[in-house]
């Protein structure tokens, strides 16, 4: 056991070399491009939502049903990042982005997100204040109210980014059964091997927090995601020399 | 103008991020009480913002309905059962039998409905898995659920029945083992994505409160 003075300096070291790491990734990449491995999901939701743009559909994404105060925020941010680049893409089509949550600080985030998307492609008219909504306040309320929002509004790709419990399963059911393209990720590992069965395209892991590299947001994106490699490196060669020291002490 | 005022927001969400991290990490008790302060008006937000949701959703609906668009009626019933409920909470409080009546009666059953529908559509999707996705993973998948349920299923382990040893040793087997190692490798995955999503909000490289 670790006492709490040195978890807490081991968490500044760690935070201070992420951000090191990703400075240092971000001005390299300027000269050596990150190199993506393929995610079939991302690669896949170009195309779906060209198609809805060309055929005058929808693009809905659901931020989950977790909350902005909660811990469970961060692929809920991730998501809104995914929405800034969805929304400015679908500025062509005559029917906007619509996204949806379980809280109102997060619809909050959503509309201004939305508003700053349009406002950067020079579509403001396009905006409306109900094109991000809170569906309900409780994970099973939310997700009651997806199928008749998915049939009803013309909706024909489905993205979940956020945070989910089991609801989620059913949130990316219920776009399967409607023949939509579903993406879906989340950051419960439960809810992912959920995912996993349910969801045409499921992002596992932390790929739900690199939509914003694959999507090309912005050059911190994949600098970060270099920044982890490198920390996850540095992570399972300290586990293993914990685990080689642990045994060879166990031996002797 | 509105330039200058996208830093200023960005530069008030990189401080608040930062007074909180550091009084996380820190442990001092000045930094670490501003940043309980600082939460406790995240939460009184929150709670305001809620308001603002259910107005959205009932502006959203209202729209559908006086425009007749496709499942207004829907949209109606919705509106309807928010003002009753919302009214009847605000003018006798929670605790009122009819309000107790309406939760115990209608919201639990609706979403235990929900739940218990979850278990039917995984069954139904683990079928569709195998017909989207033929491939080992999929196949793997599959029948390493089906070994732990039947693990964990009461009929199979119940008793001293020798026909529960080997399903009871492959569960445990397999939850201790593969996917406890598995899952602690993906839960790092989440949390180093975690860690730099909130990363980039700190430094202002996204920001989800707009430009």
């Amino acid at each position: 056991m670790i006492s709490g003075g040195l978890a807490s300096l081991v968490g500044v070291v760690v935070l201070v070399l992420f951000v090191g790491l990703v400075i240092l990734y971000a001005v390299l990449g300027r000269r050596w491009p990150t190199v993506f491995r393929p995610i079939a999901g991302y690669e896949a939701l170009g195309r779906a939502i060209e198609r809805a743009v060309e055929s005058g559909e929808r693009v809905h994404l659901s931020l989950g049903t977790g909350t902005v105060t909660g811990a469970e925020s961060a692929p809920a941010l991730a998501g809104l990042t995914v929405l800034g680049r969805v929304a400015a893409a679908t500025t062509m089509s005559d029917r906007p982005a619509v996204v949806t949550t379980a809280d109102g600080a997060m619809m909050i985030l959503a509309q201004d997100t939305l508003r700053s998307a349009y406002h950067r492609v020079g579509a403001s008219d396009q905006y409306q204040a109900t094109s991000a909504r809170m569906l309900g306040p409780t994970p099973y309320s939310y997700v009651a109210g997806l199928p008749t929002l998915l049939s009803t509004e013309g909706v024909s790709v489905h993205m979940l980014i956020g945070s989910f419990g089991a609801e989620g399963a059913l949130a990316a059911d219920f776009g399967e059964r409607q023949q939509k393209f579903v993406l879906a990720g989340t950051d419960d590992i439960q809810t992912q091997a959920l995912l996993y069965v349910t969801a045409e395209n499921a992002l596992i892991g932390e790929e739900v927090f690199a939509g914003g590299a694959y999507l090309n947001v912005g050059s911190l994106h994949p600098a970060s995601l270099r920044a982890q490699d490198a920390v996850r490196l540095l992570i399972i060669v300290v586990i293993l020399i914990g685990t080689l020291v642990r045994t060879i002490m166990g031996l002797l | 103008m509105r330039l200058r005022l996208s830093f200023l927001w960005a530069a008030v969400a990189s401080v608040v991020g930062l007074v909180i991290l550091l009084g996380f990490l820190l442990r001092i008790p000045q930094i670490d009480s501003l940043g309980q302060m600082l939460i406790s008006l995240a939460v009184l937000l929150a709670a305001a913002a809620l308001l603002l949701g259910l107005l959205n959703l009932l502006s959203a609906h209202w729209n559908k309905v006086s425009l007749q668009e496709r499942g207004w009626p829907y949209s109606a019933i919705l509106i309807l059962a928010l003002l009753v409920t919302f009214g009847l909470g605000v003018l006798f409080g929670p605790d009122y039998e009819v309000m107790l009546l309406l939760f115990n009666h209608v919201q639990l059953p609706v979403e235990a409905s929900l739940m218990a529908l979850l278990a039917v559509s995984l069954t139904v999707a683990g079928f569709r898995l195998l017909a989207r996705k033929r491939d080992a993973l999929s196949l793997i998948f599959l029948v390493v659920a089906v070994v732990v349920l039947l693990g964990a299923t009461p009929w199979v382990i119940a008793g001293d029945s020798p026909r529960s040893v080997p399903f009871d040793y492959a569960r445990n087997w397999l939850t201790q083992v593969w996917a406890a190692g598995g899952s602690r490798g993906i839960l790092l995955g989440v949390a180093l994505g975690a860690i730099a999503t909130g990363l980039r909000v700190l430094v202002g490289s996204d920001r989800p409160f707009g430009d």
